[in-house]
């Protein structure tokens, strides 16, 4: 679905020259629920960026669902972002003069799509996140969680081929954010692609990997165990799992 | 459909927009408005001034200018008004398909069968009667007066409006400053921009005439001169002009081509030069014949001042472009976040182009309809201080399509460089 080959993302002022990606490489595969951690300033966000096509790289290859993005021009790269990508902000971003509708409307106005097929798909996606009796709300209406509710329905709403989250929760109390902490999970169990970043331990253990980013570069490739969403048991902890190799060596 | 839907969709962002920031965009059309209105309110006058008044044969009616000046300090150039019988000979010369000669005179108007002793100060045209064909004078009710002498009239439609309520006045009686002439026809209404038969003394601008009068009549009745004359020898009235130096009468050919110009020419340097040899003037012979638009070119009839004010508003309205321009920029930053998060989520730089000239236009709409209000305020306000204006001060439908079209035209070089900006966002910078 995502594949990274040692892409560089190179911010260049007049003296001083920083790697945000340093031969980064990354391979995530349909179905995947993939956390990505780290210090701030360790490049997460250049890399969801670079992902989601928001920013260019300096180096490497990158293909997304099968299209190499190298070359491509700005139209081609926003029918990409609006076909393909879902996104999730932190501060959700939505626009506060517009009904929930319209905000969820919005990136199908950009896909051509008839009136009638719209109305269908934001009403879906709506109801996908259980806000289909407020479609004539404002923003300003809804709860914080309810709001970014809105935003993963407006991600949803295009039938993306991947979802990229960047720290979805960050600005949710706990509740709120086990709420769109279970809907992210739903989605992933109904087949989407979802990359998220975190800086919450414990949601980058619910997932199925997680990758940690240091210096702009992957600091490790390690599997954690994901969380038993039955028995409520969280899966091993990067310290954990280090104990118990050195115990086996 | 698909193109169509996007238009919509264009059109209630842009609206949406305005109702987000209404006060800076009205601020935004009403700079615009104002630079728009005062240009237009100039290109008005100079649209009337500039135009020309007789399209269909301005190039074939021709004034002419002779030199034929009998005494000392003869002017410099030659002269646009001509004697009695210097400008009869130009009317007995079957060369041009028709020709006019006429002077300007006034009189005291009214109706002879009036009870009311109101009188109508009225201009006057004294002229031979090839004027109405030449000047395509349009009439209303029965026909121009055949020959040069007798008591007859036509009158334009202001005064038949005036003193017969607009009725069909034929065979109606005036009383002419004590002198009764039969009305032999009305005109329609007429409007000459400029009056392209007498520009000189700054009539230019003037209405056309209230009565035409036959020429021989009204120098037999010595109806007095109201224009520029000249004379070498001393006359106590108009009827004795005919035999005297006495220059007052303007002479116009309708001249059908190239080759009957030249005629006409060579037949004026020729009369001129037997009065040489007759020892009449001692003048090198230069007569210069000018068609209408080379005759409104001739006596400058648009207005330097107006001109100047013309260019002066056009450098105003780039000012209130670069104003626009500023507010607009400070509105499309405000609003970059949005851009961003539009981008971010499928928008081409193509749908914000289009999206931000769909905004652009509709402003240069709204900057259009109160431009155009402006622009007639403008307008009033000029003939306020130049009077002399009024009768130009006028806003034709081509120059309610061109104040629209300027209009559009600078709200969209007002946005051209706030849309190029919003579209240099980086996107992820614009959002988190």
């Amino acid at each position: 679905m995502l594949k990274m080959n040692n892409i560089s993302r190179i911010y260049q002022s007049d003296t001083i020259q920083t790697h945000a990606l340093r031969d980064f490489s990354l391979n995530v595969t349909a179905g995947e629920f993939v956390a990505v951690t780290g210090p701030s300033g360790s490049g997460k966000s250049t890399f969801l960026n670079v992902a989601g096509l928001l920013d260019n790289f300096d180096k490497g290859q990158y293909e997304l669902d099968g299209v190499s993005v190298q070359g491509l021009k700005d139209n081609e790269l926003s029918r990409l972002r609006n076909e393909k990508i879902g996104f999730i902000f932190q501060n959700y971003n939505l626009i506060p003069d517009y009904s929930i509708f319209d905000n969820v409307d919005m990136p199908l106005r950009y896909r051509g799509f008839s009136a009638s097929e719209r109305k269908r798909r934001v009403e879906e996606a709506l109801e996908k996140v259980g806000l289909a009796s407020r479609l004539n709300y404002l923003p300003s209406q809804l709860s914080g969680g309810q709001q970014q509710r809105v935003a993963i329905a407006r991600a949803l709403a295009g039938e993306p081929k991947i979802l990229l989250a960047d720290e979805p929760t960050g600005n949710l109390d706990s509740l709120m954010a086990r709420q769109v902490m279970e809907i992210l999970h739903d989605l992933n169990k109904d087949g989407a692609t979802i990359i998220m970043v975190t800086h919450d331990p414990d949601q980058a253990r619910e997932v199925n990997r997680n990758v940690q980013v240091i210096d702009g570069q992957l600091a490790d490739f390690r599997v954690y165990a994901p969380l038993d969403r039955q028995t409520q048991q969280t899966g091993k902890t990067m310290s954990e799992a280090v104990t118990e190799e050195v115990a086996d060596a | 459909m698909r193109s169509a839907s996007m238009l919509t969709y264009n059109l209630s962002l842009a609206m949406q927009s305005f109702k987000r920031a209404p006060s800076l965009y009205f601020l935004i059309i009403l700079t615009l408005s104002i630079g728009v209105g005062v240009l237009c309110a100039n290109l008005a006058l100079v649209n009337s001034m500039a135009s020309d008044p007789i399209p269909e044969k301005s190039d074939k009616l021709i004034h002419i200018s002779m030199n034929t000046w009998p005494g000392e300090r003869p002017p410099d150039e030659p002269m646009h008004i001509l004697r009695y019988r210097d400008a009869m000979k130009i009317a007995e010369s079957d060369i041009p398909k028709r020709s006019a000669v006429f002077y300007a005179t006034g009189v005291y108007a009214r109706d002879s069968e009036s009870t009311s002793m109101k009188r109508f100060d009225s201009d006057v045209r004294a002229t031979t009667p090839g004027f109405f064909e030449l000047t395509n004078a349009p009439f209303a009710y029965g026909a121009a007066f055949e020959k040069s002498s007798g008591m007859e009239v036509v009158i334009g439609d202001e005064l038949n409006q005036k003193i017969f309520a607009g009725q069909n006045s034929v065979g109606k009686t005036l009383e002419l400053d004590g002198e009764l002439l039969t009305v032999v026809g009305v005109l329609k209404p007429w409007i000459l921009r400029p009056l392209f038969y007498h520009p000189t003394e700054g009539r230019a601008f003037n209405l056309t005439d209230d009565i035409f009068v036959p020429l021989e009549t009204s120098i037999d009745l010595n109806w007095s001169i109201h224009a520029r004359s000249s004379s070498a020898d001393n006359y106590t009235g108009v009827k004795e002009t005919r035999d005297k130096n006495a220059y007052y009468l303007q002479a116009w050919v309708e001249l059908e081509n190239t080759k009957q110009r030249v005629a006409m020419q060579s037949y004026l340097d020729n009369y001129s030069q037997q009065l040489k040899d007759a020892g009449e003037h001692p003048l090198a012979t230069k007569n210069v014949l000018h068609n209408v638009n080379e005759w409104l070119t001739e006596k400058k009839v648009i207005d330097q001042k107006v001109l100047a004010f013309t260019i002066a508003s056009v450098l105003f309205l780039s000012v209130c472009i670069f104003n626009a321009s500023s507010l607009l920029l400070s509105r499309f930053h405000a609003a970059k976040f949005e851009v961003g998060l539009r981008r971010a989520i499928g928008a081409s730089n193509k749908h914000m182009l289009i999206q931000g000239l769909t905004e652009s236009v509709l402003l240069g709409v709204f900057t259009g309809a109160i431009s155009l209000v402006l622009s007639w305020l403008f307008l009033k306000l000029s003939v306020q201080f130049l009077p002399r204006l009024e009768n130009i001060a006028v806003l034709e439908p081509r120059l309610l399509v061109l104040g629209m079209a300027l209009s559009l035209l600078t709200a969209i070089a007002s946005a051209l460089y706030p849309i190029y900006r919003a579209n240099r966002y980086t996107i992820s910078a614009e959002l988190k």
